[in-house]
């Protein structure tokens, strides 16, 4: 059990080279399961990699349960770690894999032995213990190689995106099976991936990194409904969030371009009149667009006019590109019935609620009156269709 | 049609013995090529020179089996063999602790003059030994290890290191990095990790240069008859060497030395083979 925190963690590789995590600030709570989200190349693997001690620290202090643990040894700070390739030794059996790391900290061969034993019943790897990492499959040495960090019973688990290398079915498996451990074990978890469907399902909380910063930490609903910037609201939803630029104008509360018309109910009076006549971003989610009017029970709503590109039927729902006539692309997710024919011009709704507001130049959200957990529910409970 | 006909009826189709009949063919001429001129070798290690002289190519009868003890006992092989034993094992044991040792430091650590040091090993490679050897017989003389089996065997490892070096470093910079990491989490050093993964795991490549170097070394003359001339310090190929005047040579027992000298290569080639195959089906990590 333990608290890890990032107090300004910065890494630069070389002298004067390219900085690629910088400033990151993080505090991961005793027992959190935190998900370090975000592209490739946004320095999450990196950070994770400074926690466990495999790369050095160029700037900032880093602790874990008060320990500035910089200059410590990884194999000193009491942290297991899950890899993306699994990193099993081919040429150890199962058992001799799990109880590698035991043997370099001097523990009794009964202990080594009860430990692997308890870990492998509890994976389900029992029969396996004599076979070589070659003999078995993606899902089952993925479990091996999460049963030899759980065997360690370390203060901190990290993972550097594990499910990457198994397929569609294996992964929800194994997603659940770190999942129960996790509430089985109570330990501190750190896990790194570029799969927001992981990261929304697994995480206590998120931290989004874009560019080697935090671009947004919180609850993964907080996040996915109250996205910081245009950043985090791009990146966490799929289809990703619609973005389109318009005027603002305060007398009248609305934001518009050729193209749309969007009350804005959610902000004070004081933050549109700072923002009169400027261009903002309007951001509206797929899903909370609507191709019929009655979708929105009467409530004040926006809408937006486009020409079909493509129409993707999904099975289960249907997904429409609209190309608008100032430029840029909006799709919205619709019931499976929805047809349209390729350059027609259609029109969509959405709640006033349902839109989000962005500076164009930082792309930073404007804030709205209602926050926090209120603004999370009423998003939930949000009907479009 | 026909494949399947065939199929259907538990015979591979007609194409398919065709080819593999071509194959045995082919598989059978190479053997003999390769295997013909090592089973005269054989048949004329029983035999006497002059039975040599008079038919080269008859069957062994009687089969002088004499001549091995004649060989191991009074023409002194069995301390040439011992001489060669000495020099090769021990060279090959220092060539495969030293080079897997700097082969691994400069596949796994960055740090100045890596590639530099690379370069120079692999420059080495290029050049014939032979260049090197009245600077090496001048450097002996100096630090009086000329005529000495441990001088032979310093030569030996300065001779063979670079190509060794070589060899390790493509397949250890292969090793994933992951491997190193868990490695490290779990709580191994550096030396640790050498011991524990980068040589079980590279032991594939470990045995193939074993073996050429073995095999490179077992057979070595050039620079064996240059720096050594004391006879009780003689290795196998300059021994056989003995048998050989300027007026006569002795074929019949120069095919029997020869023989004696081949056995260890087949031994460290059958031995260390299987464990290159056996490393080799080990399987990927992924």
């Amino acid at each position: 059990m333990a608290v890890v925190k990032l107090d300004k963690i910065v890494k630069r590789y070389g002298g004067g080279g390219p900085v690629v995590v910088e400033d990151v600030d993080l505090t991961i709570d005793d027992g959190e399961f935190m998900v370090l989200l975000g592209p490739s190349g946004c320095g999450k693997s990196t950070t994770l990699r400074m926690i466990a001690g495999l790369e050095s620290i160029s700037g900032g202090t880093l602790s874990i349960d008060g320990r500035v643990v910089n200059d410590v040894p990884a194999k000193d700070r009491d942290i297991a770690m899950v890899f993306q390739s699994y990193a099993l030794y081919p040429h150890m059996s199962v058992a001799d894999n799990l109880a590698f790391g035991l043997r370099r900290r001097s523990i009794p061969g009964g202990e080594i032995e009860r430990r692997v034993k308890e870990v492998a019943a509890i994976l389900g790897l029992a029969p396996l213990l004599a076979r070589k990492p070659s003999a078995l499959s993606g899902g089952q040495r993925q479990r091996v190689a999460l049963g030899r960090a759980m065997v360690r019973e370390p203060q901190v688990f990290l993972f550097d995106e594990p499910l990457s290398n198994l397929d569609a079915a294996l992964r929800v498996n194994t997603r659940s099976e770190i999942i129960k451990q996790h509430h089985r074990l109570g330990s501190t978890m750190i896990y790194v991936t570029h799969d927001q469907v992981e990261a929304m399902t697994m995480g206590t909380r998120i931290c989004v990194m874009n560019a080697g910063k935090v671009a947004q930490i919180g609850a993964p609903l907080d996040v996915y409904w109250q996205p910081a910037n245009t950043f985090v609201a791009r990146f966490l939803g799929s289809p990703p969030m619609n973005l389109m630029d318009a005027t603002l104008t305060a007398a009248t509360r609305r934001a518009s371009s050729p193209a749309l018309d969007a009350p804005l109910a959610r902000w004070s009076d004081g933050v549109l009149q700072a923002r009169d006549g400027r261009k903002v971003t309007l951001g509206v989610r797929a899903e909370d667009m609507a191709i019929d009017p009655a979708a929105l029970d009467g409530a004040p709503g926006g809408r937006v006019t486009g020409r079909t590109i493509a129409v993707e039927p999904l099975g289960a729902e249907t997904l429409l590109l609209l190309e608008l006539p100032g430029g840029g692309e909006i799709t919205a997710r619709l019931p499976r019935h929805v047809t349209a024919a390729p350059d027609q011009e259609v029109e969509l709704f959405f709640r006033a609620d349902a839109a989000y507001l962005f500076d164009v130049e930082t792309g930073d959200a404007i804030a709205p009156l209602e926050t926090g957990a209120a603004a999370v529910r009423a998003a939930v409970q949000r009907r479009t269709h | 049609m026909a494949a399947f006909l065939a199929a259907a009826s538990g015979r591979a189709p007609l194409p398919r013995l065709f080819s593999r009949g071509i194959l045995a063919l082919v598989l059978g001429v190479y053997t003999i090529y390769q295997l013909g001129p090592f089973l005269w070798l054989a048949t004329m290690s029983v035999r006497t020179t002059a039975e040599i002289s008079a038919d080269p190519y008859a069957w062994p009868s009687p089969m002088h089996l004499d001549q091995f003890r004649t060989a191991w006992v009074d023409s002194d092989f069995a301390t040439y063999f011992w001489n060669s034993t000495m020099v090769v094992v021990g060279a090959v044991a220092v060539l495969t602790f030293i080079g897997a040792a700097a082969a691994h430091a400069l596949a796994r650590y960055r740090f100045r003059g890596n590639r530099l040091i690379y370069g120079i090993l692999f420059s080495s490679i290029i050049f014939p030994p032979q260049i090197t050897l009245i600077s090496l017989y001048q450097i002996l003389v100096d630090y009086n290890l000329y005529n000495s089996l441990f001088g032979l065997a310093l030569v030996y490892i300065s001779l063979q290191l670079p190509l060794t070096v070589y060899l390790l470093e493509g397949f250890f910079a292969r090793i994933p990095q992951d491997l190193f990491d868990a490695a490290k989490m779990d709580g191994y050093g550096d030396l640790e990790i050498f011991w524990r993964i980068v040589l079980p795991v590279g032991m594939p490549a470990i045995a193939t240069t074993l073996i050429l170097n073995f095999i490179q070394l077992w057979n070595e003359f050039l620079f064996a008859v240059v720096l050594i001339t004391d006879p009780d310090k003689r290795t196998l190929p300059i021994g056989i060497r003995a048998f050989m005047g300027d007026h006569f040579q002795d074929i019949g027992m120069i095919a029997t030395g020869v023989m004696i000298s081949v056995i260890p290569v087949i031994v460290v080639y059958v031995f260390f083979s299987e464990k290159l195959i056996r490393g080799m089906t080990a399987g990927a990590i992924k």
